[in-house]
């Protein structure tokens, strides 16, 4: 039996994201880090893994694209969500492509993400197990 | 020539000619789809307001920019079917469009011209600008009735004259720049801004209307010596109490110093612990604005503070108390030794701990304009500054203020010569950030307390509350609900508001969250979930209980740990795009011209986009009636009055194959050949369905006032009700309004499965919102009964039904008309909850003799 937490990273350039999914996502029992900055994102990568990614696609400086390509390198095992807003779901769909777990549009329910992250948990769990 | 004369004439044309019916009508079709979507996209707007969704400046923006392109859309649509006589509409609508803009750019508007206001006329509405301080202390005396100072606020207008007339607003922005940009420390740019402010004038127009005002107070309170405290109130400060206290009070100031004490108050805005605070805080430029509390002072025989729960050990479930004699300043400062005492929170707030100290200097008022440091008498040095009845009745004023405000409290209160408690002011109290439970300690709550409702419902609006369930029925009062009780009810209704300042939680079994209660809840940011299917048979009255929306999680007893938590966590409602979300709406949702009848009535009286919205639909309907009945018909259509035994005034418009036969003396029933307004007519005429009046109210004048019937030829088309159907062989859209009721019908009936459908959208009313909403609910009942896709938006149902054959068509608008018929008296007869049942099953047997099950 297992019981470490699963480890969630959170990535959006608008900070109302992270402040308030991390305390919901603490609640249910998570690891969570926030970032709205790609780069320190980057560097807690560089240092660490995580379970999940969670990343918003399109930011100022450095392109979400670009950071889930990096984390899936990385760590192939990293399920990867992405949110995004209204104009980018054209590029979320090739998001697919680059093997994410799925995507979110904003503005989304807490409750759509938390089933997210639970559906991306069983996936790496079954995986695990196979 | 007025601007509205030279607007028209710019767009009008002058030219008179006939516009082909098909097209003036596909307007008004269109009108009525963006008044849809207009409707829709504010509630969905204002849903965001929960705390249930994660959204963006981004999405804000975009709501805002999609709202102005409908309504928009809606004006050009209305001006072209009136000939532009609505130009004036683009003014309102550039007006609050811009409005809105300076909003997304960050700016704050504050909601009054004015730059005084005092206390009697403030509440939480105009917090934008009078600041939290003013907006708090002037409910708690206006509306919790408590002893407070006589003041009045220097509202943010009053700031932002001072800064312009100065010119010192770019000087200050700038200042601030080299600082974010790490230029110059903060404490230099905070001296260099203070600075400015200290040596700017105060506009003279500002001082004559601040110095009026305090000679209005002095003159209103000739007992005691006029003189003044000058406390900031700067936007956003009382939200958070580590901001508070970084500020300026000036206390004990005569009146002719007042404009010199503002400037002081102005300065302390840019402390360097504000200016650092605000950034962590994610402040905009715009939002930097204090507005200033002027008040009387209270000549103190003993001043103090009390928290309502001990900061450090908020789970010992005490109060705390520190108290002194004569004035506060040095109490609150720590400057001299005062009296401690610890309270139990709970009633009879028992004394648990007192610790009376050797009290030997008091500050005191020197006339006016001065304060001075007296020995205590020798008696009183060793006495308890408060008795125990004034520690009592703090207790219960700190329990009122911390459950009407919704969060832990910090009071500063002064005892007067009369021996009053007046409370000085209130905010929020700060815990210890240390002791409290972190948010992954509560990940196996479910484990360790018994849980009533687990993962059932919608959050209305996030939060956690922790009370007695008061489970409401129909046998009780709720004028007897209990401070700080949490309400549990079937149905999330509007009357349920009325307890909105002392709930501290709603739970419903059924509900929306883009009704009435939600919206309100929202407003006053109390925690609420709906559609928990069954709280009141699982939730005991009377009990103890904690909810936690964003569990949807209702637990047994009281979950101290959830409450230490919540009362931590910086509120969501405070980030930054929830301000901005709120400010916004405030220019597009609130609806103010409602009586078509009234003077404000007119393009220039809209201040909202609901307005402008309410507005267009209004003028749509009358247009098409005039266009064809009233004035010069169309070539191209029929219309005439139906003659009917009912009173109704419905004007018939047919644009083909609906009619048949002349039209000159009006229209029999039997001439109408188009297919669903034969079925709608059907039912409005069943039998019964028109004098289902109650037993003892007059009958005809009850019908007339619901629909102003009067005789066209007596009367200006203006004042007719404005019942219009435009029908075709195949097709009819109905838009009626029988006195405050509206219902829109727009129905297609052919052998083509896919291209039939019926909408229906029924709204407004004439009683208190208990019996509409009981009307709402059984409308939805209905409807959902017979196969209708059902929305309750407030107290509007809005149902749709698609890709259904000609017969069951034919048999659903026949259910229309009789609920058209029926449910303008609705209102009147809908004594108790049992009637719904009552009407569903009459409409039920009806429906079954008709067309069988």
């Amino acid at each position: 039996m297992e019981n470490k937490q699963t480890s969630i990273l959170i990535l959006d350039d608008e900070p109302i994201v992270g402040k308030r999914l991390k305390p919901s996502l603490e609640k249910k029992g998570y690891e969570v880090e926030a970032f709205t900055s790609s780069k320190e994102a980057l560097e807690r990568i560089e240092e660490r893994s995580f379970d999940i990614v969670v990343t918003d696609l399109k930011m100022e400086g450095m392109d979400g694209m670009q950071f889930l390509t990096l984390v899936k390198e990385k760590y192939p095992d990293t399920e990867v969500i992405v949110i995004t807003g209204f104009a980018t779901m054209a590029t979320a769909r090739e998001s697919f492509n680059q093997g994410v777990f799925d995507f979110l549009a904003k503005p989304f329910k807490l409750g759509e993400i938390v089933d997210v992250i639970g559906r991306a948990e069983a996936k790496r769990k079954k995986s695990r197990e196979a | 020539m007025s601007v509205f004369d030279r607007i028209r004439r710019l767009f009008g044309g002058k030219k008179k000619e006939t516009v082909p019916f098909k097209i003036l009508f596909a307007e008004f079709k269109k009108s009525l789809e963006l008044n849809n979507q207009i409707l829709d996209l504010i509630a969905d707007a204002n849903d965001k307001l929960s705390g249930d969704y994660i959204f963006g400046e981004q999405y804000i923006q975009h709501t805002c920019r999609q709202l102005a392109d409908l309504v928009r859309q809606l004006i050009v649509t209305i001006n072209h079917l009136t000939e532009q006589k609505y130009a004036a509409l683009y003014i309102s609508f550039h007006k609050i469009e811009e409005e809105i803009e300076t909003l997304l750019r960050g700016r704050v508007l504050g909601q009054v011209k004015d730059y005084i206001l005092p206390y009697s006329m403030i509440s939480r509405k105009l917090i934008d600008s009078v600041g939290g301080k003013n907006a708090h202390i002037a409910e708690i005396g206006n509306l919790l009735d408590h002893q407070i100072p006589d003041g009045f606020a220097i509202t943010t207008e009053g700031f932002n004259l001072f800064l312009d007339e100065n010119n010192i607003r770019d000087e200050i922005l700038s200042i601030r720049r080299s600082w974010h940009q790490s230029e110059i420390p903060v404490d230099e740019a905070s001296r260099r801004i203070q600075r400015a402010i200290k040596e700017a004038e105060v506009p003279s127009k500002l001082q004559a209307e601040m110095l009026a005002a305090a000679e209005v107070l002095s003159r209103r309170h000739k007992d005691v010596t006029p003189c003044f405290a000058v406390r900031s109130s700067a936007l956003g400060e009382d939200e958070i109490s580590s901001f508070a206290g970084q500020y300026l009070s000036r206390l004990n100031i005569p009146l002719k110093e007042i404009p010199q004490a503002y400037k002081e108050v102005l300065a302390s805005l840019y402390s360097p612990e504000a200016m650092e605070y605000r950034l962590m805080m994610d402040f905009r430029p715009h939002e930097i604005m204090m507005a200033v509390a002027c008040q009387l002072m209270i000549p103190a025989k003993v001043s103090g503070v009390l928290y309502t729960y001990d900061p450090v050990r908020p789970e010992n479930e005490t109060m705390i108390v520190n108290s002194a004699w004569g004035l506060g300043e040095p109490i609150v400062a720590g400057e001299v030794p005062v009296d401690h005492f610890v309270l139990n929170r709970r009633p009879p707030h028992e004394i648990r701990e007192v610790q009376i100290v050797h009290k030997t200097t008091t500050m005191v008022q020197r006339g006016c304009g001065g304060t001075g440091i007296d020995g205590v008498q020798e008696d009183q040095r060793r006495e308890s500054s408060l008795t125990t009845d004034h520690l009592r009745e703090l207790a219960e004023i700190g329990i009122r203020l911390e459950k009407y405000f919704k969060r832990p409290q910090d009071i500063e209160f002064a005892i007067d010569r009369q021996d009053r408690v007046i409370v000085l002011q209130s905010r929020q109290l700060r815990l210890q950030q240390k002791r409290a439970p972190r948010a992954c300690d509560l990940s196996d709550l479910e484990e360790k307390h018994p849980v009533l409702i687990r993962g059932r419902g919608i959050a209305a609006m996030e939060g956690i509350a922790i009370g007695p369930a008061w489970v409401f029925s129909e046998d009780k009062n709720l004028n007897d609900f209990p401070m700080g009780g949490i309400l549990v009810a079937c149905h999330a209704t509007p009357q349920l508001a009325r307890v909105i300042h002392r709930a501290v939680g709603f739970i419903t079994d059924v509900g929306s969250t883009t009704g009435h209660l939600a919206t309100v809840a929202r407003e006053f940011r109390v925690p609420a979930l709906f559609k928990t299917e069954h709280a009141t048979e699982v939730i005991t009255d009377g009990e103890e209980i904690t909810l936690d929306t964003e569990c949807l999680t209702v637990y047994k007893g009281a979950v101290q740990e959830l409450q230490y938590y919540a009362i931590q966590e910086e509120p969501i409602e405070e980030m930054y795009e929830y301000r901005l979300l709120r400010r916004v709406l405030k220019k597009i949702e609130p609806l103010n011209l409602t009586d078509p009848t009234a003077e404000n009535f007119t393009p220039e009286g809209c201040r909202t986009y609901h307005d402008l919205t309410r507005f267009v639909h209004e003028k749509a309907v009358e247009t098409i009636i005039d266009l064809n009945f009233y004035h010069a018909h169309h070539r191209d259509t029929q219309a005439g009055k139906l003659l009917w035994d009912f009173p109704l005034d419905l004007i018939l418009i047919d644009v083909g194959g609906g009619i048949e036969g002349s039209h000159s003396q009006g229209i029999r029933p039997e001439q109408i050949t188009s297919v669903p307004m034969r079925a709608i007519l059907e039912g409005m005429s069943y039998p019964g369905i028109w004098d289902m009046a109650p037993a003892g109210v007059d009958f005809t004048s009850f019908m007339s006032s619901l629909t102003r019937t009067t005789s066209v030829r007596s009367t200006s088309p203006e004042d007719v009700g404005r019942n219009l159907a435009v029908v075709s062989a195949e097709y009819t859209n109905i838009n009626f309004r029988l006195g405050y009721h509206f219902t829109v019908i727009d129905a297609f009936v052919s052998d083509n499965i896919l291209d039939n459908h019926i909408y229906f959208r029924f709204s407004g009313g004439v009683t208190e919102t208990i019996r509409r909403s009981r009307r709402t609910r059984l409308l939805a009942k209905i409807l959902s009964h017979y196969d209708f896709l059902c929305e309750l938006y407030g107290d509007i149902v809005v149902a749709r039904l698609k890709r259904t054959n000609r017969e069951r068509m034919m048999k659903r608008l026949f259910l229309l008309g009789l609920l058209v018929g029926f449910t303008r008296q609705l209102d009147v007869e809908m004594v108790s909850e049992e009637t719904i049942d009552i009407f569903f099953n009459k409409i039920r047997t009806i429906m079954e003799r008709e067309h069988g099950k």
